[in-house]
């Protein structure tokens, strides 16, 4: 996940690399050591960006990096081994190098090639308890003493001997010491990674059973009716206690005692009638303004993030992605693309941000588009369900597979116009595991804050200079002038022209002043696909020119516009034709 | 490496036991006999030497899932048909 937002300023210029495998743990540690929140997952790459944070280490205060995980330290065409290069030559006082207990020879590997830097290294050896649990019996001091480095064993989940690391960290940064072991023969030091894990591990007698892979989930029976199930209970789940919540705490909360007493206050105090209308009427401030943020939109927010969390702490994405690969190769993309397509449904911006761990050019730039184009955000999807889910079930059931179909034809497409390329696969599936409670709760209460900052700030705010406008007559004003488009070629009343101008400043804004419209289910799956394409929010148009250019930015902005409005036209022709 | 490549790919059809990966069936057990110079590879534990199982293969050009020591790794199908085993 990204983290361009947290990115707080640290004065001293003692840099401490925190280094390991993909999906070690680093993050975990990283969020411990520094008390910043940063977002864990389990599976690889999801610090795509390197992140820093201020860290004490005895009375001394260091920049502690989160290096992105890589497999090799080389110079190649992959970012993250380029990013751990440039980090290593960097003059950092010291390393903590994260060793995987449940992977050990990679991350051994991986550590004799840290150690040539002959920069002072630490090494934590996480996971303790996974492989513990396996039966795994790990002498870390034997590996200690070969290597010449400290081993700490750590569960950074769960923030295990993690202060013992710290102290044990101090102790190297006041008397760094190097041990000068080179081992530059490729060859020779997967022996030596060989001939040091034969002394120092001790392998359980195989049982013949594999429980933490689950097979099964890879294998396309029963993989894929699973897949379609786990799929649909998200669904389900997502849409019925998103439902629920909205239907039994928030409107009741809402509608029966803060709005009456707001009305009551508002009446009582203020005699403009203009201005009431501004605060308390049809796109009254004080009421739109908390009622669409909170109590329509904020529950979809909840319960699709327990979802999302859940399926990122199990490891379950990454075997999807086996299920899907096959299905993805006929558009050049990778099944790994369905991680970042899943994000989108939250927000853009993470997604655009995961296509970084993707492992080409061209599939990135597809996925980032296919995102922009055809996946409703988390406030988005929550409009729509709000907007029609009363009105119509196959509306809005309607919308998702219009959706979804165009989907593909993006992608479709964006695999044509791009110059052929054959990215492969070639990844470790992550174990299966039950999520931490206390973890999965942290990360959603994270992404709460994340939609209140970056989504419900920015429309109670659209709201506010929309209650402004309306009452002004600007809105109707513009209507009239946008009355062809909306009624001629839409076919939708000319209030409907609100949504559209609203809809540039937010997605879910195209959507919601529908709500309180008197349309027929043709209108509202007309308006409904309009708003799905339409103006991508400028947030995301902004995240497109900085990972890629101004033009792809400005091209996906002119095109999912001009396809909303041709298809919105299409649609209430063709719709006619059978209602 | 192209070289030795080349003998033993003559060599296979000496040895019924010498095959591509990917002409594995789910299930069966080898032990690798060449790979290609990649060291994503060898980091997940595809090296010369290092017994494997086939655990699943996906239907269409879907990848191939190994057991490779303890670890499962996922294997595009035109990588298993550059590695060499010996059933």
């Amino acid at each position: 996940m990204h983290n361009h937002t947290q990115k707080p300023h640290v004065k001293t210029q003692k840099k401490l690399l925190l280094m390991g495998l993909p999906n070690v743990g680093k993050s975990a540690i990283f969020s411990r050591l520094t008390g910043l929140d940063v977002m864990v997952s389990n599976y690889s790459g999801t610090t795509v960006e390197f992140t820093e944070g201020p860290s004490r280490f005895d009375h001394e205060t260091y920049r502690l990096i989160d290096v992105p995980g890589v497999y090799n330290i080389q110079k190649s065409h992959d970012d993250a081994e380029a990013i751990a290069i440039k980090m290593l030559n960097d003059n950092p006082e010291g390393i903590i190098f994260v060793l995987d207990a449940m992977n050990l020879e990679p991350s051994l590997h991986l550590l004799l090639q840290v150690l040539e830097y002959d920069i002072p290294t630490i090494v934590a050896l996480n996971r303790n308890d996974l492989s513990t649990h396996r039966g795994i019996k790990i002498d870390h001091e034997l590996i200690a003493r070969r290597l010449n480095v400290p081993v700490v064993p750590t569960i950074a989940l769960l923030g295990d001997s993690l202060e013992l690391l710290r102290e044990k960290t101090s102790v190297l940064l006041n008397h760094p010491k190097t041990n000068h072991l080179k081992v530059p023969d490729e060859n020779e030091r997967w022996k030596t990674v060989e001939v040091l894990l034969k002394r120092a591990v001790m392998y359980p007698k195989p049982n013949g059973k594999e429980t933490q892979q689950a097979s099964f989930l890879v294998k396309p029976f029963p993989g894929i009716p699973i897949a379609l199930l786990i799929l649909g209970l998200v669904f389900g789940f997502v849409i019925g206690f998103g439902m629920g919540l909205r239907q039994w705490i928030l409107l009741p909360f809402f509608d029966g005692l803060i709005f009456p007493w707001i009305e009551l206050w508002v009446h009582r105090l203020i005699e403009s009638p203009m201005l009431v209308e501004m605060l308390i009427g049809e796109y009254g401030f004080l009421i739109k303004g908390i009622e669409w943020p909170f109590a329509l939109v904020l529950p979809y927010v909840v319960s699709f993030y327990i979802m999302m969390s859940i399926l990122e702490d199990t490891g379950y994405l990454p075997r999807l992605a086996v299920l899907l690969d096959g299905m993805f190769k006929k558009i050049g993309l990778t099944g790994s693309s369905v991680i970042p397509l899943l994000l989108g449904y939250g927000c853009g911006i993470p997604a655009i941000m995961a296509t970084r761990s993707l492992p080409s050019k061209k599939s990135r730039l597809s996925v980032a588009v296919m995102v922009s184009f055809a996946i409703p955000c988390v406030s988005q999807t929550g409009a729509f369900i709000a907007l029609l889910v009363e009105y119509s079930l196959l509306a809005l059931i309607m919308v998702f597979a219009v959706s979804i179909i165009a989907l593909m034809i993006v992608g479709f497409v964006m695999d044509k116009i791009q110059p052929k390329a054959m990215p492969f696969t070639l990844m470790e599936l992550p174990p299966l595991l039950v999520p931490t409670p206390k973890i999965i709760a942290k990360k959603i209460f994270l992404r709460i804050k994340h939609y209140i900052k970056d989504g419900a700030v920015p429309m109670i705010i659209a709201i506010f200079f929309t209650a402004i406008f309306y009452e002004l007559g600007a809105l109707s004003y513009l209507g009239e002038r946008l009355s062809p488009l909306v009624s001629g070629w839409l076919r939708l009343p000319t209030e409907a022209s609100t949504p559209l101008l609203l809809g540039v400043i937010r997605r879910e804004l195209a959507v919601l002043p529908l709500i309180d419209m008197n349309l027929t289910t043709l209108q509202f799956f007309t308006a409904s696909v309009v708003a799905l394409f339409y103006v991508p929010c400028i947030a995301m148009i902004a995240t497109l020119a900085k990972e890629f250019n101004i033009k792809t930015a400005i091209g996906v902005l002119l095109f999912t516009t001009f396809t909303a409005l041709f298809l919105g036209g299409l649609i209430a022709r063709i719709g006619a034709l059978f209602l | 490496m192209g070289l030795r490549r080349r003998k033993r790919l003559q060599h296979r059809y000496l040895q019924p036991e010498i095959d591509q990966m990917h002409g594995l069936n789910i299930g069966e057990e080898a032990i690798i006999y060449d790979v290609p110079d990649l060291r994503l590879l060898a980091s997940l534990g595809i090296r010369i030497g290092k017994p494997i199982k086939v655990i699943t293969k996906s239907f269409a050009k879907g990848p191939l899932v190994l057991s490779v020591q303890d670890r499962h790794v996922v294997i595009d199908r035109k990588l298993a048909e550059q590695i060499i085993i010996k059933r």
